[in-house]
């Protein structure tokens, strides 16, 4: 009997064997299958939206639809009979070999030995003694691994930048400070460009591609930033380094590079510096372009000539100055194109800044007559689309909202706050509440627009149809832009008062009467609110409910707005740039 | 005859009810209007109750068949029994080894609201562990169950690298609480090998896992029960302090090793008389040396585990989302995944998911301290106990390990010489 046991055992799993096999393959079959998207029907679906009113073919693409859904449907039931019949199978193969089995009960082939057990406990603690340290080693290579991959950035800059103070002999200052005389500056890049070749920093992951951030948001997602640092006492401080040449225009970060202009009657530049060193790494001029003015345009000493802020979208970086000069540059310094987009008849200068989206180069170009936006290609310079405008000049910049999955280009000017599509220059709604000399740019977050400047009011549109939601007059902003999350819109104004409004309704919900004067914008960090005052003031609140968590002086005046990236916070001032590591 | 008019109309409705769902509406417009359709709440509370009561009712089954009877074809029943019901019919889905993190999550997560069901499906075989041992997992579990079902040769690892094996469920275990504190996810849900057996389809990987486990089951006894079951570890605890303690022969034992030999889980411990060749004094020393790196252990454990905390928060979705949106604004040129396009496409707000990212690693850290303690301090108990001696004059067994599956009851002579 025990060989029929044997025998249906061996016959049961041969057949299970194969019919596995089948139906793995018809399983797989049916995963490749769309019943409805055949080339036949698909075919004939096109044929009948060609040709219309045709019965006869529809009522064929009907039967054609019907047997394909009644195929799947039966391949699927037949799927299943065969599970089922690999099931019963299964039992029939175990009990046939329990069966077999049942009469092979025997005595242990090994002889009892006392400590047999001992052992067995004796070895199972080895095992687990080495298996216990082996893992151990393995997170703990892997911690290791990812310290020096990831961790550790800033002390192994502060390592770096104590080796160039070493190399410099510059006594009593923990870090390099560059002094702005030219042969300083020439010894100090000598020897930092030789660490930034043998360093093995990473390059840190958060960019800041534009004014206020990535889309000019007023958000950043850097982690780890510091909120107490002194300039004199270099506490926090990694770096600070003197700027070429003058300039309004705020830091942008992309990978290692830190991008900033500067300007004065000779010339117009376009500056890279390393964000660990500090390095002026190159400087790209803007000359020999044609259309370029010979003589500088008039400008307002508050405004200059490079108030507008580069941008970049990690291969190339575009600059702007008051001469309607464009400049573009690849990562490493080299001039890819330049134009001359004429120069701006602005009272005041030039102040808009450059935004990137993707390949698109995107210019608010005020001028008092025939201002427009335009979107070139940032890799040749090409125009891509262009918007005339009849609105009166402004000074705000654009930003990147996005509402309900769409992107939009935000642009606020006198009289409107306008939103167009970035990929073609599309008008998508336009809203006329503005008035006066416009030089705060538009904010948006949660599906809302917020824009403010003084004179006029503060303002929330739904981005999606461009419907007013809220309208305030609390307190306005005239060079400070807007920043919101998705609870509060934060504003700063040139007559001292912050304030926090309901993202919802508008209303104050928050307010601090700090006295003095805000040009620089708020930005959104690490739920905080990191804000500088003219006289270089910091102001460090809650984003949530916008009480104030610190503030000092820095001793420099700060018009710009800071750009953050993993660990750091790169501040532009009137005299230098300097980089605060969290 | 009411009876009977009851069970004809019921019988009507259930046929509409399959008409229903076998004819789904067209895919053209005929200008029929469709008559609005109202279904009807299933009664879920009717059966968490049928599966508790069968779960007392099951267990008290074993009870009397392993401690009254000596039968394994009872315990063997019951196994077919849970198989059909517990798996099949109700689909694997909620067990009580899946809820231990509905329990976790309630202890972490104050606004986890319990569900009764799944408190007693925790609690109850863990009393009746504390007062007969294991006995969920000899026919009950559905899992350990099917694989009892299965098994037919019993071929056994070593015994030091079984023992060795054991500490993997604690391992499991930590995972389980650190992914299920988190509201990562259901770790054990997700890897429950057999769900997709039971419910004939699910995930691919799974199913494949699940049958290599069950060919694996019919030449190892209980695999899974063995080295992976997190509740399994959980009811050894309980077990090995348990009032009432299995008895194979009910009368002396000859020593026949019969039992031991039959045990799938090797939980029948041979006798061993105290001829170490080992000082007394060295076993106390190594004792006491293990004690005090207990603290050790368990510490290191913590610091390891916790020290990964923000690679393992990537389990959780939101992490994970974040990550990408942060690598996407990296590179631009990269291709949006799906996810970050979902995101964008809701209108999501990143510096809201931040906060919540901020919060989950917050919480990571916390409870990947806790876990990998946890594990630091199961390994240095696991080696103390392994350092104890003990004398046997007779087989006996081991409470923690056994299932109660009752193979040992129709292999030891002297129990069927009572019979």
């Amino acid at each position: 009997m025990r060989k029929v046991y044997r025998n249906i055992a061996i016959v049961t799993a041969v057949f299970m064997l194969a019919l596995t096999l089948m139906l793995g393959v018809s399983f797989y079959q049916m995963q490749q299958v769309s019943p409805l998207q055949s080339e036949v029907l698909q075919t004939l679906k096109e044929l009948n939206e060609a040709n219309g009113d045709n019965e006869g073919l529809q009522q064929q693409i009907r039967q054609l639809d019907l047997l394909s859904r009644k195929a799947y449907f039966v391949k699927e039931s037949q799927l299943k009979l065969g599970i089922y019949i690999l099931l019963g199978m299964a039992i029939v193969l175990v009990i046939c070999l329990n069966m077999y089995y049942k009469e092979t009960k025997t005595l242990p082939d090994r002889q009892l030995d006392p400590i047999d057990d001992w052992m067995n406990k004796s070895r199972s603690r080895k095992y687990i003694t080495w298996a216990s340290c082996i893992s151990a080693a393995a997170v703990l290579v892997v911690l290791l691994l990812q310290n020096v991959k990831f961790g550790s950035v800033i002390e192994q800059v502060e390592e770096s930048a104590e080796e160039m103070l070493a190399d410099n002999d510059t006594e009593g200052a923990p870090v390099k400070s560059v002094a702005s005389d030219s042969v300083t500056e020439e010894v100090v890049a000598d020897t930092t460009a030789t660490d930034a070749e043998e360093d093995d920093l990473p390059v840190p992951k958060v960019t800041s591609n534009a004014f206020r951030g990535n889309n000019s948001s007023g958000i950043s997602s850097a982690r780890g930033i510091a909120t107490n640092w002194n300039l004199k006492s270099k506490k926090n401080i990694l770096w600070q380094s003197s700027i070429p040449k003058h300039g309004y225009n705020s830091p942008v970060i992309s990978g290692r590079n830190v991008f900033i202009t500067g300007a004065d009657n000779s010339a117009r530049e376009l500056y890279c510096y390393d964000v660990y060193t500090g390095e002026l790494k190159w400087t790209v001029k803007a000359d020999k372009i044609p259309g370029s003015p010979s003589s500088m345009p008039k400008v307002n000493a508050d405004t200059g000539l490079a108030a507008s802020t580069v941008a970049t979208n990690g291969k190339q970086v575009c600059a702007i100055f008051a001469t309607g000069d464009v400049i573009c540059a690849d990562m490493d310094g080299k001039r890819l194109w330049a134009k001359n987009l004429g120069v701006p008849d602005n009272h005041y200068g030039y102040a808009s800044s450059l935004l990137m989206y993707g390949n698109e180069l995107i210019i608010q170009y005020e001028n008092n007559s025939n201002g427009k936006v335009l979107a070139l290609n940032a890799a040749n310079g090409n125009q891509i689309w262009s918007k005339t405008s009849n609105d009166k000049i402004a000074w705000s910049s654009p930003i990147i909202a996005n509402f309900g999955g769409k992107p939009a280009l935000v642009v606020m000017g006198n009289p409107a706050i306008t939103a167009y599509n970035p990929s073609n220059g599309a008008e998508l709604w336009r809203v006329e509440c503005m008035s006066g000399e416009v030089g705060s740019s538009p904010a948006a977050s949660n599906g809302l627009v917020f824009g403010a400047s003084e004179y006029a009011k503060c303002i929330a549109i739904n981005g999606a149809t461009g419907e007013t939601v809220w309208e305030a007059s609390d307190y306005l902003p005239e060079c400070s832009s807007l920043c919101a999350t998705s609870n509060l819109v934060f504003c700063a104004t040139s007559y001292g008062m912050v304030c926090a409004y309901d993202a919802k309704t508008g209303e104050v919900k928050k307010e601090h009467d700090l006295s003095t004067p805000f040009y620089s914008s708020p930005m959104v960090v690490e739920g905080k609110v990191y804000l500088f005052s003219n006289s270089g003031k910091v102001y460090i609140f809650s984003a949530s409910d916008f009480s104030l968590i610190n503030s000092f002086e820095t001793g420099e005046k700060t018009f710009a707005t800071p750009a953050f990236t993993d660990g750091m916070m790169v501040v532009r001032t009137d005299k230098s740039l300097y980089c605060v590591k969290g | 005859m009411r009876r009977y008019i009851l069970l004809f109309v019921s019988a009507i409705y259930g046929l509409a009810g399959y008409g229903e769902a076998r004819f789904p509406k067209p895919d053209f417009t005929s200008g029929y209007q469709y008559p609005e359709i109202f279904h009807g709440v299933p009664m879920e509370n009717l059966w968490n109750i049928v599966d508790i009561v069968l779960l007392v009712a099951m267990m008290s089954v074993v009870v009397w068949a392993a401690y009254k009877k000596r039968s394994r074809a009872v315990i063997y029943s019951t196994s077919i029994v849970s198989v059909l019901y517990f798996g099949f019919f109700r689909s694997g889905c909620v067990c009580s080894v899946g809820s231990i993190q509905n329990v976790i999550l309630a202890m972490a997560d104050s606004s986890y609201n319990l569900p009764w069901y799944v408190a007693l499906l925790f609690i109850v075989p863990i009393i009746f562990a504390v007062l007969f041992g294991r006995v969920f997992c000899s026919g009950v579990c559905p899992l350990g169950a099917l694989q009892e079902l299965v098994n037919v040769r019993n071929f056994r690892l070593s015994r030091a690298v079984s023992l060795t094996l054991s500490i993997i469920p604690w391992i499991y275990l930590a995972f389980t609480i650190l992914y299920a504190a988190t509201r990562s996810q259901f770790l054990i849900c997700r890897l429950d090998p057999f769900v997709g057996i039971f419910r004939m389809g699910g995930d691919l990987g799974m199913i494949v896992f699940g049958v290599l486990l069950l060919v694996l089951s019919v030449f190892v006894g209980r695999p899974f029960c063995q080295f992976l079951c997190p509740y399994g570890a959980i009811l050894s605890v309980f077990s090995s302090l348990s009032w009432k303690k299995i008895d194979i022969t009910g009368k002396t034992c000859i020593n026949c090793a019969l039992c031991g030999k039959a045990c799938p889980v090797d939980a029948i411990r041979a006798p061993q008389s105290s001829k170490m060749k080992e000082a007394r004094s060295t076993g106390v020393r190594r004792i006491l040396l293990f004690a005090v790196l207990m603290p050790l252990f368990t510490v290191t454990g913590a610091f390891l585990v916790g020290q990964n905390s923000d690679a393992l928060s990537r389990a959780h979705k939101s992490v994970y989302l974040y990550e990408m949106i942060q690598e996407k604004a990296a590179n631009p040129e990269m291709e949006e995944p799906l996810e970050v396009e979902t995101f964008n496409a809701m209108g999501g707000n990143i510096e809201e998911l931040k906060a919540e990212v901020d919060v989950i690693r917050k919480n990571y850290s916390f409870y990947s301290y806790l876990a990998g303690a946890l594990i630091g301090f199961v390994i240095a108990f696991k080696l103390v106990k392994l350092s104890l001696k003990r004398s046997r004059r007779t087989y006996d067994v081991d409470s923690a390990r056994c299932t109660m599956c009752g193979k040992c009851f129709n292999y030891c002579p002297q129990n069927l010489k009572k019979k």
